[in-house]
């Protein structure tokens, strides 16, 4: 019933032309920003099997991945990148177990192709040589984090490392435990002058444990979002729709249609075409390529992968002027926290709007 | 069946487009070869595609399935799939 009701809602809307979405100035304007960026095509990168930490719920210690035998030879990196830049890639990920432990492998890919991001824990400091975007990942403040990373006052070494770094962005993982803590962690990351983005924690397959979501805790999660928002605009790197899109009952699969290999067989055109997931032996494998490989699908709302999907839907999203302008947010927002140099606006869209085709909370 | 005058109208209209939208160099809508496969060889992409459908739109009142991308990979294939739209359109009106 509720999903006819939207059905209706959405034929009886006025049809936006794409030119009068546009038209208005500081939409067109931001609209020629980032469509400047629509060249980046990407694909990540395991570079180790180890980590200096152990996190529960670690994406990288599910699956066989971590079984890779790791290739160290710098020689292979480089013909591996000159061979990802001729097929036309133009962006990379470097992730798991932990990139900082081979810098000379990210010096590497750096030389070789000059856009990347490095996922890291941020424990050990990254070359500033090495000019990519690097996410640190917190995942709730220091006593949590020694419980569930066992690592002790993780955001003092973090901050040490990384503060005045302008790659640096602090990705904060929602869990369905630390929702709250993020008020402390934000208050300490902003008086250091760090930016900050938002993720939710996406369960790996057959994950059950206490990490894992519930509408309550997406709830929780989408209001602390967008009081955040209004609270650090100079050090947060979010949107409301963002919010939305992340914490929506239905996982990103749900809502966009993913469009990783993993979830989209065709090899016609995109990320279904392009998108490689290497492992640490510098082999990949179609039925597990995503940006986050071995997390459970349905419960899929992790920041990574919703760059690729959410961005990809332009088409829908060119419906109506506020639809339009939280796009417009969302990938003003992922460029900012992707790619170096790139200044974030002021958001266009100041509330909540719906994904296309769905409600604000379900249908 | 497609009348070959609209579409070869439609075919440099879309190579048109297709230059402003994607500022494409050392190309002209008249020396713009329909047939040529915009992925393998103009490196055109999804998101390039969603552009120039979004223009479209506007000019005919067409919508383009994002399920139908990959079968849009020249010129003259996005020219007939408008046309055979635009049919639909006036057989439902
Ligand atoms: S885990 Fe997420 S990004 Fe990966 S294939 Fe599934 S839905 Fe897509």
């Amino acid at each position: 019933m509720k999903a006819k009701a939207h059905h209706l809602k959405d034929a009886q809307k006025k049809t936006w032309r794409f030119s009068d979405l546009i038209g208005d100035p500081a939409v067109g304007a931001r609209w020629e920003k980032v469509r400047r960026y629509f060249f980046l095509r990407e694909s990540t990168y395991d570079m180790t099997n180890r980590c200096n930490i152990r996190c529960d719920g670690c994406y990288y210690f599910e699956g066989s991945k971590q079984f890779a035998h790791e290739n160290k030879a710098p020689e292979d990196w480089r013909d591996l990148m000159k061979g990802e830049k001729a097929r036309g890639i133009t962006y990379v990920v470097l992730a798991g177990a932990e990139p900082s432990l081979v810098p000379d492998l990210c010096q590497v890919c750096f030389e070789e192709m000059p856009l990347g991001a490095i996922a890291s824990n941020g424990l050990r400091p990254i070359p500033r040589s090495i000019d990519y975007k690097i996410h640190i990942s917190v995942w709730g403040d220091d006593e949590t984090s020694l419980s569930i990373r066992k690592a002790k006052d993780m955001l003092v070494r973090q901050i040490d490392n990384y503060q005045d770094d302008p790659r640096a962005v602090f990705v904060y993982t929602f869990t369905r435990e630390n929702i709250d803590q993020i008020h402390g962690v934000m208050e300490v990351l902003a008086r250091h002058g760090c930016k900050v983005t938002l993720n939710m924690f996406s369960s790996p397959v057959g994950y059950t444990g206490p990490l894992r979501h519930t509408p309550q805790s997406l709830a929780h999660a989408r209001q602390t979002m967008l009081a955040l928002i209004s609270e650090y605009p100079e050090n947060l790197l979010f949107s409301p729709y963002s919010a939305v899109a992340h914490t929506h009952i239905r996982g990103l699969h749900d809502l966009y249609s993913c469009s990783y290999p993993r979830m989209n067989s065709s090899t016609a055109i995109g990320l279904g075409r392009s998108f490689r997931q290497y492992r640490a032996d510098l082999t990949w494998d179609r039925t597990a390529a995503c940006c986050v490989p071995d997390t459970d699908c349905t419960d899929c709302r992790h920041y990574a992968a919703g760059s690729a999907v959410v961005t990809a839907r332009l088409f829908r999203h060119a419906s109506d002027p506020d639809t339009f302008r939280s796009w417009l947010d969302y990938v003003d927002t992922y460029l900012a926290v992707w790619v170096m140099g790139y200044e974030k606006g002021e958001n266009l869209c100041d509330h909540m709007v719906a994904p296309p085709g769905h409600g604000l909370v379900d249908d | 069946m497609a009348n070959p005058y609209e579409i070869s109208k439609l075919t440099i209209r879309i190579a048109e487009i297709m230059i402003d939208e994607l500022k494409l160099e050392d190309v002209t809508p008249e020396t713009f070869d329909p047939e040529i496969d915009l992925i393998d060889e103009v490196g055109i992409d999804s998101m390039d595609l969603a552009t120039v459908a979004l223009v479209l739109r506007d000019e005919y009142g067409i919508v383009i399935d994002e399920d139908d991308y990959p079968k849009l990979n020249n010129i003259r294939r996005i020219a007939e799939y408008i046309r055979e739209k635009m049919d639909d359109g006036k057989e439902e009106g």
